[in-house]
């Protein structure tokens, strides 16, 4: 469910939502919702001061606990 | 393909720094606004009255709001339905239910979060940035009450002292209530003071 719902507020905001893609790992400490958009959309995945990135975290924690960590991932190579 | 993390991104996913950049940033956008309403020489101006075409944008706005609302208490399974209108110069949206509490969060943190995240889905759509209200579970119009309730005893207490009263720091959207209340009751208001302990002080006539 909380993949869906990251992956719905995520699509809704970005220029490429055929691109975004959530995957869901466990991991010892907890669960980390991966993030992935197309670069373009990085930047707005983030928002200013991190303030977009923290609003979905916010919102994700309300419906889904403490213990998950909402991860964006850069893949533009290095 | 190399993949990392991004590492400045974690960092601003901090809770408590990032509870404060979503206030300050609401503040300085939202600040224009409650300067709008201010008393300004003595001329208080009235809400806009949009006009036809505006209207027209601002239900459409509503309507977008409301997918992107409705798509998340879908995949959540949260009971809700939800109500658009126009309030002034704004879309406003609520989400009407039983059992929202989970939304709104503390001191409505949560309820900000949704709000941003849905201004944003509304920006996508259109091109435009939006000022929209939400509110959900009554939240903000409980607030709302209490605060046109505080200025209205405010301004009695100052129109009995003949001294100025200065109140708690607020945001943005609270101390326009206090503003409105305090204007009703014939008395004059000024905010002074940076984000985010800016509050209201009240004048006695």
């Amino acid at each position: 469910m909380l993949e869906d719902a990251l992956d719905h507020l995520v699509r809704g905001i970005v220029e490429h939502p055929d691109e975004v893609r959530v995957r869901e790992r466990n991991q010892r400490n907890g669960k980390v919702l991966e993030v992935r958009v197309h670069p373009d959309d990085l930047g707005k995945v983030i928002g200013r001061s991190g303030r977009t990135a923290t609003a979905l975290r916010t919102v994700i924690s309300a419906l889904g606990g403490r213990n998950i960590r909402v991860d964006l991932v850069d893949q533009r190579g290095r | 393909m190399s993949q990392s993390s991004v590492e400045s991104a974690v960092d601003d996913l901090e809770p408590d720094e990032g509870a404060e950049a979503v206030e300050l940033d609401e503040g300085t956008e939202e600040g224009a606004d409650e300067g709008a309403e201010e008393s300004e020489g003595g001329r208080r101006r009235g809400p806009r009255k949009p006009s036809k075409a505006r209207l027209v944008e601002l239900e459409q706005e509503g309507e977008i709001a409301a997918d992107y609302l409705e798509g998340l208490l879908d995949i959540a399974d949260l009971d809700g339905d939800i109500d658009m209108d126009v309030e002034g110069d704004r879309a406003a949206v609520s989400i009407v239910g039983a059992d929202l509490k989970q939304l709104v969060g503390k001191d409505g943190q949560v309820l900000e979060a949704v709000q941003e995240l849905t201004r944003l889905a509304v920006l996508r759509a259109t091109g435009e940035r939006s000022r929209l209200m939400l509110d959900i579970g009554g939240f903000r119009a409980a607030r709302r009450e209490e605060l046109t309730e505080l200025g209205t005893k405010t301004a009695d207490e100052v129109k009995s002292t003949g001294t100025s009263v200065k109140l708690a720091p607020m945001t943005p959207f609270e101390r326009k209530i206090v503003h409105d209340a305090i204007a009703d009751a014939g008395l004059r208001s000024e905010s002074e003071g940076e984000e985010p302990s800016r509050r209201v002080v009240v004048h006695p006539a």
